[in-house]
């Protein structure tokens, strides 16, 4: 366990190498709260709400989920590289699982851009635009909880799209449109609310559904009661499910160039 | 004249170079074409709800996306070498375009071309403006075409003046991309909207600094008349289609000035 945690900060501590990157990536991030904030108030037009939904609710909203995507955001060429570039094998004959190394540097990553990148962004964000304070301290403390399963979901997903590397030539394109998937169903550029109903019943059925709106809505006291351990059993069985799939495309995957390289 | 056929000759020859992996190549430009179709899908979407944004209605706003993602596809043809001219500079095959005896500028121009990027946001342009442009009620007739025409290639010549600018400054600096990012990369996200949504401090950037506004916003709206036009001097819907030959203009004077300037990298 050391050995994996030793991975994450060392990452961490890369990352502060790169002191323009990450002041580029705040000013992104904020960039990206201002053009959402400008269209939704020129959208609700002086409206107090929209479906009981208040502006203050969708800006929230945004700067949470915006927030944390572009905080979650890692290299997803990362194993289709090592793949290509035949470095597997030599990964793969360390004594360290290369999964947990790869999901440890990349929780290395995230908990830096969420100390310079997210935080200050919000803080940013909380003077200007205006954001709505967590509706209770138990409230923040499950949103914080539930996004972190978020997170888990979100890197379980890239790494099964990963996997697929080891059978096809190029997964530069799958990825692009797994993004396109998540970026739209998660909420993090239209607020779940205001999704088409048909489509918002699909979500449902996705995993999609419990990377941000669920932290977002545990955020503002939206779930209440046994509700609550609905939505995060739901982000629980996601996690699992999801780790089960990418385990035997890894187990395949790995086998078969075991088989290739032979 | 002669220009014009390295020019052609360039293009030909970075488009056989692409068509070398043809599988892949077509799998990247349905990436781009969808990866761009995001931010479409979005406000299609959230319209669906909200029915307009400001003034404008799904239909114009589509046209209003669809002059941006067409004329970005010609500057990925025409600009991509100054796109990504700063590398060029750090690895020093910019001194080997000062051994041979043509314009500098010319050789950059069209060479390398994006050839992937410019079929995928220019399906997505074509593809935006065929929905949209006969549902906006516009009337296409002489004067409304060639002013159309002429904001295309002005609103490409913005864009292609901004990346010479960019590019005139890595002979002063080595490190240009961040500069870059946040003045074109960042503002061009801006651009996809009616920049009457935005605060003062935006819109006067994206008129009078980057200006994104004459690439489509006024552009589109002498051919649209929203009433947020109202907020603006009327004769910039008039000018729009000059500013890129100004602006272009302007940044090739300091490109011809900056590359005096330059000591090569390598040794």
């Amino acid at each position: 366990m050391r050995a994996y945690a030793e991975f994450a900060v060392k990452k961490f501590r890369n990352q502060t190498a790169y002191r323009m990157d990450c002041f580029m990536g705040i000013l992104k991030t904020i960039f990206s709260f201002i053009v959402y904030f400008s269209i939704y108030k020129a959208l609700y037009g002086g409206r107090s709400d929209v479906d009981g939904i208040t502006l203050n609710m969708v800006v929230t909203n945004f700067i949470i989920s915006l927030g944390l995507s572009n905080a979650f955001d890692f290299n997803e060429m990362f194993l289709p590289d090592k793949i290509s570039w035949g470095e597997i094998s030599n990964e793969l004959l360390k004594p360290v699982s290369f999964r947990l190394r790869l999901l440890s540097e990349h929780i290395g990553e995230s908990i830096f851009k969420l100390v310079f990148n997210f935080v200050p962004s919000l803080i940013f964000a909380a003077f200007t635009i205006g954001m709505m304070p967590p509706s209770s301290a138990i409230n923040m403390l499950l949103m914080a909880i539930s996004a972190v399963m978020g997170y888990l979901i979100l890197w379980e997903l890239s790494f099964i799209v990963q996997t697929w590397s080891f059978w096809l030539f190029s997964v530069w394109g799958i990825i692009v449109m797994k993004n396109v998937l998540v970026n739209i169903m998660t909420g993090a550029m239209i607020p779940l609310w205001f999704m088409p109903s048909m489509l918002r019943g699909i979500i449902s059925f996705t995993p999609f559904e419990s990377v941000y709106f669920t932290p977002v809505r545990l955020y503002l006291g939206q779930i209440s009661g046994s509700e609550i351990a609905v939505c995060m059993i739901n982000q629980a069985v996601w996690i699992v499910v999801l780790f089960v799939i990418g385990d035997i495309f890894w187990k395949k995957g790995t086998k078969k160039l075991v088989v290739q390289g032979g | 004249m002669d220009e014009l056929k390295v020019m052609a000759k360039a293009l030909k020859m970075s488009f056989h170079a692409r068509m070398q992996y043809k599988a892949d190549s077509i799998v990247a430009t349905l990436a781009v074409f969808f990866r761009e179709s995001t931010g479409i899908i979005v406000i299609y979407l959230t319209l669906m709800k909200f029915d307009t944004l400001g003034d404008w209605n799904i239909n114009e706003l589509l046209f209003l996306y669809s002059i941006l993602f067409l004329t970005y596809s010609a500057v990925v043809v025409l600009f991509a070498d100054l796109r990504d001219f700063s590398r060029m500079i750090r690895e020093g095959r910019f001194d080997r375009l000062m051994l041979t005896p043509r314009g500098l500028l010319i050789q950059l121009i069209s060479n390398n071309a994006d050839v992937i990027a410019a079929f995928g946001h220019g399906g997505l342009g074509v593809l935006l403006f065929i929905v949209s442009a006969s549902r906006v009620g516009i009337t296409w007739n002489f004067t409304t075409t060639i002013y159309y025409i002429s904001a295309i290639i002005g609103g490409i010549l913005i864009q292609g003046g901004m990346f010479v600018f960019f590019s005139s400054l890595s002979f002063y600096f080595v490190e240009t991309n961040s500069l870059r990012d946040i003045f074109y990369w960042q503002m061009r996200r801006f651009a996809g909207y009616p920049i009457s949504i935005f605060g003062k401090f935006f819109q006067t950037i994206m008129i009078y600094v980057v200006p994104f506004a004459f690439v489509n916003y006024f552009p589109a709206q002498y051919l649209l008349r929203k009433s947020d036009l109202a907020q603006y001097p009327e004769l910039y819907i008039y000018v729009a289609p000059l500013v890129g030959v100004v602006l272009y203009t302007a940044a090739y004077l300091f490109w011809r000035i900056s590359v005096k300037n330059y000591k090569s990298t390598g040794n």
